[in-house]
């Protein structure tokens, strides 16, 4: 994800980690680890992705933003990016959008979801 | 010609005149109190829809049509108007010669089809400011009749209208009305300039014949006897007719009740009314309800698109034309995922229940339809021969369709887990409450598993596609069809199955066996597949 960083790159290092675009903590988060999912506790969806991943022997990173005190923002952030009615659930495959329940469901069924996990080191096989 | 008459004729004089006529004046002595009288109730055989004008009295509107008929006698016209006269100058004082029925006209002559019924409001717009000749004729008749009136008499007056000779008539109409009011009583002199229907040949005549009439009030007598013989006769008609129409629907209605009585033994055999579940009550939704017949509907295009396939497939079509076959199946389940989607806006447990299905099929139902990893396990020993790459390409759908499957499954586990949780933590009044509309929040969740299953529905059928050749993928997608076929006749055939809880209680009859049994299960469906 480009577009946002160039634009707020201009004051970004006066200011401290805390006080970050909640893009900016998406992307930094999502390219922590190879399988990142923005989550919520108490979200059905959520829980069915998480075992999605860890039913394929993966172990996803999983962020719930109802415990993060600046979840809003993200969560917000997240429905913008989408352009979803509901922010959660996200995947980040290798520091890259994946999508959606929806998208990532497509994708395993299509072949193209064990691949991308392989690229990104989560599956070995 | 057909001719109609909203008025009351006291006049019945002209009775034998030919049947027309007597009709007509069968309708004439209906109902109008003579001038004068308190004349007859209009208790007569009272089409509702036949529209009244009153001209005299409170109690006697009439107005019949008469659409048949043809010859007509005028003079029973002519003495009508004068009795008219002579009513309405005795009763000038009462004002309201209407009795609110509906639609009267001031159609005295009966001689015209009248065209009330359909043009009362149509003309009373036109009627406003144009009712010149017959204005002052019309407002003096009654205030009330003014409004349908109008109606008619615009419509006359206007000669770009008078397609119809009943408009002509009705102008004829409206001038004589005028002279009802100008020369009352013994004026014969029926204003020969304004008749402009010369297509009334034998109104005229009749009218010029008739000048001469005298003893008015002889006839009067006459006619109001014999008008209310008419008239009798005339009700003890329609009465008939209206008793013969009830029994009718009576037995209609009875038919229907059988009909029905029927298929409720028939739905409560095959165990539909469990404890009033949703669909068989007949308690569907809007939603539900337009699913299931835009289900229907699918499902006829399913037959003939699978009819397409079956034919494309023998006669060896060139992969190009098997394609747009194909992609034309494949397009056809797209729109059911569609029309789901829609159907779980509106009613998600209509469509997560599976009720638009058969009951066989509903057996294997989750998440509202079919689950694919069966449908792989149904496909793979019918897509032979598959090559190496194609056969993995298959265990490869099957693992990550079951994969989805058990994801999806264990979302929705959890979700049923924190319902419970929900509504079984409801305490006191207000938090009691507060629960529930926690619980509605997390039902609203329910659609967005619909939503992902259909999706998972949806992919495994494109990626099937995407596996196979295309040769291969019609016949897989025939195979599917021919499959849940089956599933659906599986529901009818194990609904009509013999049971002996049916069979009579006489008990020779009961003696079914079990080998009889699977004969007569084996003969339907015989008959069910013949062709598959």
């Amino acid at each position: 994800m480009h577009y946002q960083t160039e634009s707020w790159g201009s004051y970004m290092p006066t200011r401290s980690a805390n006080v970050g675009d909640p893009l900016e903590r998406i992307e930094r988060l999502a390219s922590e680890n190879a399988v990142v999912i923005f989550s919520m506790s108490t979200c059905c969806m959520c829980h069915a992705i998480k075992r999605l991943f860890c039913g394929m022997g993966v172990n996803p990173t999983v962020h719930e933003l109802d415990e993060d005190p600046r979840g809003k923002d993200m969560e917000r952030a997240l429905m913008r990016l989408l352009g979803n009615s509901s922010a959660v659930p996200v995947v980040f495959i290798g520091g890259k959008l994946v999508g959606a329940m929806d998208r990532v469901m497509a994708s395993h069924i299509n072949g193209s979801l064990v691949p991308l996990l392989k690229e990104a080191g989560a599956l070995w096989l | 010609m057909a001719f109609g008459f909203c008025n009351v004729l006291p006049f019945s004089s002209f009775l034998d005149e030919n049947e027309n006529g007597l009709r007509w004046s069968c309708m004439a002595s209906h109902r109008v109190g003579p001038v004068g009288e308190t004349g007859l109730s209009d208790s007569g055989p009272s089409n509702p829809h036949v529209p009244y004008s009153v001209f005299h009295g409170s109690n006697v509107p009439t107005s019949f049509i008469n659409q048949e008929g043809s010859a007509f006698d005028f003079r029973e016209l002519e003495e009508a108007i004068v009795l008219q006269g002579v009513k309405i100058r005795n009763d000038e004082a009462k004002a309201p010669l209407f009795t609110g029925r509906p639609a009267a006209t001031l159609e005295m002559f009966p001689s015209w089809p009248m065209r009330f019924q359909t043009t009362p409001r149509v003309g009373s717009s036109k009627s406003g400011g144009e009712s010149t000749d017959s204005g002052s004729a019309v407002n003096t008749f009654s205030s009330k009749a003014e409004v349908q009136l109008e109606s008619e008499s615009p419509i006359s007056n206007k000669a770009s209208s008078s397609d119809h000779q009943a408009f002509d008539h009705q102008k004829h109409l409206q001038l004589q009305q005028q002279q009802i009011q100008q020369e009352m009583a013994n004026d014969r002199s029926r204003a020969g300039p304004s008749q402009n229907q010369s297509d009334v040949k034998a109104p005229q005549e009749k009218r010029k014949g008739s000048g001469g009439s005298s003893s008015t009030s002889e006839k009067q007598l006459d006619a109001k006897t014999l008008r209310r013989l008419a008239q009798n006769r005339e009700a003890a008609r329609k009465s008939r007719l209206r008793k013969k129409a009830y029994v009718q629907q009576l037995e209609s209605s009875r038919m229907k009740l059988t009909h029905i009585e029927q298929d409720l033994q028939r739905a409560r055999a095959q165990g539909l009314f469990l404890g009033g579940c949703g669909g068989a009550g007949g308690n569907l939704s809007s939603g539900a309800a337009i699913f299931d017949m835009e289900y229907a509907r699918w499902l006829e295009d399913d037959h003939r698109l699978m009819a397409e396939l079956r034919t494309g497939l023998h006669a060896h079509l060139s992969d190009g034309d098997l394609r747009l076959i194909v992609e034309g199946y494949i397009s056809h389940y797209d729109e059911i995922f569609r029309l789901k989607g829609v159907a779980a806006k509106s009613d998600v447990f209509h469509v997560i229940t599976g009720l638009w299905m058969t009951p066989a099929e509903r057996c294997f139902l989750w998440i509202g339809g079919f689950r694919p990893s069966d449908l792989i396990k149904m496909l793979i020993g019918q897509l032979e021969p598959l090559t190496e790459q194609q056969l993995v390409g298959i265990y490869r759908l099957q693992q990550s369709t079951q994969q989805a499957e058990e994801a999806l499954s264990q979302g929705q586990e959890q979700l049923q887990q924190s319902l419970i949780e929900t509504i079984a933590a409801a305490g006191p009044v207000i938090d009691g409450m507060q629960q529930m509309v926690v619980a509605l929040g997390k039902l609203s969740n329910l659609e967005g598993f619909v939503r992902q299953a259909d999706n998972l529905r949806q992919q495994t059928l494109h990626q099937l596609r995407h596996v196979l050749t295309i040769r291969q993928a019609a016949r897989c997608f025939l195979v599917i069809g021919e499959y849940y076929g089956r599933l659906r006749a599986l529901s009818s055939l194990w609904a009509s199955r013999p049971r002996e809880s049916l069979m009579s209680e006489d008990h020779n009859s009961c003696q079914t066996t079990a080998t009889d049994h699977l004969q007569i299960v084996h003969q339907s469906a015989h008959n069910h597949f013949s062709t598959f």
